[in-house]
């Protein structure tokens, strides 16, 4: 198909604008690397002694380990939250008849296309009318309706997936609704599942806006991180930033890796097994 | 949430919304916003047809999900991070401006950062990500054999690009254009680090509002009028997707 739709000069010219592309995405973040090894105090070339000092500073600064555990606690509870929620939710409607099919689907996925500033005022402003002050389980809530599209989409597409005939047989077979989902659904979801986790925790743990408005004294790591940047520039920011790009890089790039791999691979949902 | 800021809104009557409109300084932060969306947006779109056109038409099948995490992997990570990360390069002393001086021996301003540019550049670049991401959706999903017989009967690459690929393409454009005016004009990350405090879009004023004077109403006022700018920006597209949907299927 490539011959027909591309040729050689296309080709190259297609390659040569992905290579720019790719080097522009990554330019910045490599530099923020070579930063947080930089001894200088200054964010300026050229590069001094290579040093570790900005990372034992993060890791002995109390308020970064701190706000990175309440990140980590948060952005735990929200993806399984999100993941189990997300599971029932994608079951309905992947199998079930709803009436107002469109609308429900839309009303769920719906915090996609509004712009997540909104979704963190309009909760503090309703918190605030209701007279509940901000607190971290507020933002726990926050974010995982915030995630939850996410999940709703990966899984349902997984679950679309699944031949009909395998309920049939599990019921037929004398199996509960419940065992159904517990027993069969869940397994051969399982890969998919474990991604949506994934995925969905690292939006979770980088979500800094709805984090922001819904608390006063509690603090996660992308707020730790942007009062440093906004009130005044610290150099162990870019060991910071490194060590966040790294970590969501790895958990995203697992996460899609079992989503766009494993699933084309298995498109009927059934595993063959050996026994 | 959205209603709500309208209820809280209403109680009080539209003497903030008159408020708004009559303040010089919200007004152009609504036209700085639309500005900035809507040219980020514009160079997003744009590139977003190269990018996904490499990754689906010049890779071969097996490797394309790794291209495409490729251009997308930045996009799982903070947001602020990157923005900053930006910082780095664009100062006045980063690493563009050191680069100019070695090659050419003497020291330049560069002065991008703190200005409206710089807030595009980061912007578009971001939504370039996830107009990639959707045209690549619809691109990949594009029956080979449509190509094949047309070429077949002879059609050059510019023709099949321009009667099979771009109409077939342009629902998950239209998508991604959409989600990526969404993010931009909603987004406070870049204008804040990369396009400076001194001419704020709306979205960093609500920030403000909330950790400063905490003028709730006001805040209210504007997260409306940003809902009801992005209802009004992105309807004309999602109303043209239904009724190129509606065509295709007829």
């Amino acid at each position: 198909m490539r011959n027909l739709i591309v040729n050689r000069p296309v080709f190259i010219l297609l390659t040569a604008f992905f290579c720019v592309a790719l080097s522009i995405i990554y330019l910045p973040i490599l530099v923020m690397i070579i930063f947080s090894f930089n001894s200088g105090r200054y964010q300026t070339l050229p590069f001094r002694e290579p040093t570790f000092e900005w990372y034992v500073n993060l890791v002995s600064d109390s308020s970064f380990v701190d706000s990175f555990f309440t990140s980590l606690f948060m952005a735990s509870l929200a993806s399984i939250a999100a993941t189990a929620l997300g599971f029932l939710a994608a079951y309905a409607f992947s199998k079930a008849k709803i009436p107002f099919y469109s609308l429900f689907f839309g009303l769920i996925l719906s915090p996609l296309v509004i712009p997540i500033i909104l979704i963190g005022i309009g909760i503090r402003l309703q918190i605030v009318s209701v007279g509940i002050e901000p607190a971290l389980w507020l933002v726990l809530v926050g974010q995982t309706l915030y995630v939850l599209p996410l999940a709703v989409i990966n899984l349902k597409n997984r679950i679309d997936k699944i031949p009909k005939s395998i309920e049939e047989a599990g019921i037929s077979l004398g199996s509960g609704r419940l065992h159904l989902i517990v027993f069969i659904l869940v397994p051969i979801c399982a890969p998919t599942i474990f991604a949506t986790i994934l995925l969905t925790f690292t939006f979770s743990f980088d979500e800094f806006v709805i984090a922001y408005f819904l608390t006063n004294f509690e603090i996660t790591l992308p707020i730790r991180i942007w009062t440093s940047l906004v009130t005044g520039f610290e150099p162990k920011i870019n060991a910071a930033g490194s060590a966040v790009f790294l970590f969501s890089l790895i958990l995203g790039f697992i996460a899609q890796f079992i989503l766009l791999f494993k699933q084309s691979e298995k498109q009927n949902g059934i595993e063959p097994r050996e026994t | 949430m959205i209603f709500l800021s309208l209820t809280t809104e209403t109680g009080i009557g539209f003497k903030n919304f008159i408020y708004f409109f009559s303040t010089p300084y919200l007004t152009q932060a609504l036209v700085r916003s639309l500005i900035l969306a809507s040219f980020s947006t514009l160079i997003a779109g744009f590139i977003s047809w190269p990018l996904a056109y490499f990754v689906v038409f010049c890779v071969k099948e097996k490797w394309r999900p790794l291209f495409l995490l490729a251009i997308l992997a930045p996009f799982w990570t903070s947001f602020t991070i990157r923005a900053f990360s930006w910082q780095l390069v664009l100062s006045d002393n980063g690493v563009i401006s050191w680069l100019i001086e070695k090659a050419t021996g003497s020291s330049v301003a560069l002065g991008i950062l703190y200005t409206m540019n710089a807030s595009i550049f980061g912007l578009a670049l971001f939504g370039s990500m996830l107009c990639t991401f959707t045209l690549y959706g619809a691109l990949v999903s594009i029956d080979k054999k449509l190509v094949e017989a047309a070429s077949t009967l002879g059609a050059r690459p510019h023709q099949i690009f321009r009667d099979i690929i771009l109409p077939l393409g342009l629902p998950g454009w239209l998508a991604g254009i959409v989600l990526s005016f969404i993010v931009c004009i909603g987004d406070y990350a870049v204008p804040t680090l990369l396009g400076g405090g001194l001419k704020p879009v709306l979205a960093q004023i609500m920030l403000s509002i909330l950790k400063g004077t905490y003028d709730l109403s006001q805040a209210a006022t504007i997260a409306t009028i940003l809902a009801v700018t992005v209802i009004i920006c992105a309807s004309p597209l999602m109303f043209f997707r239904l009724f190129n949907r509606r065509r295709a299927l007829a």
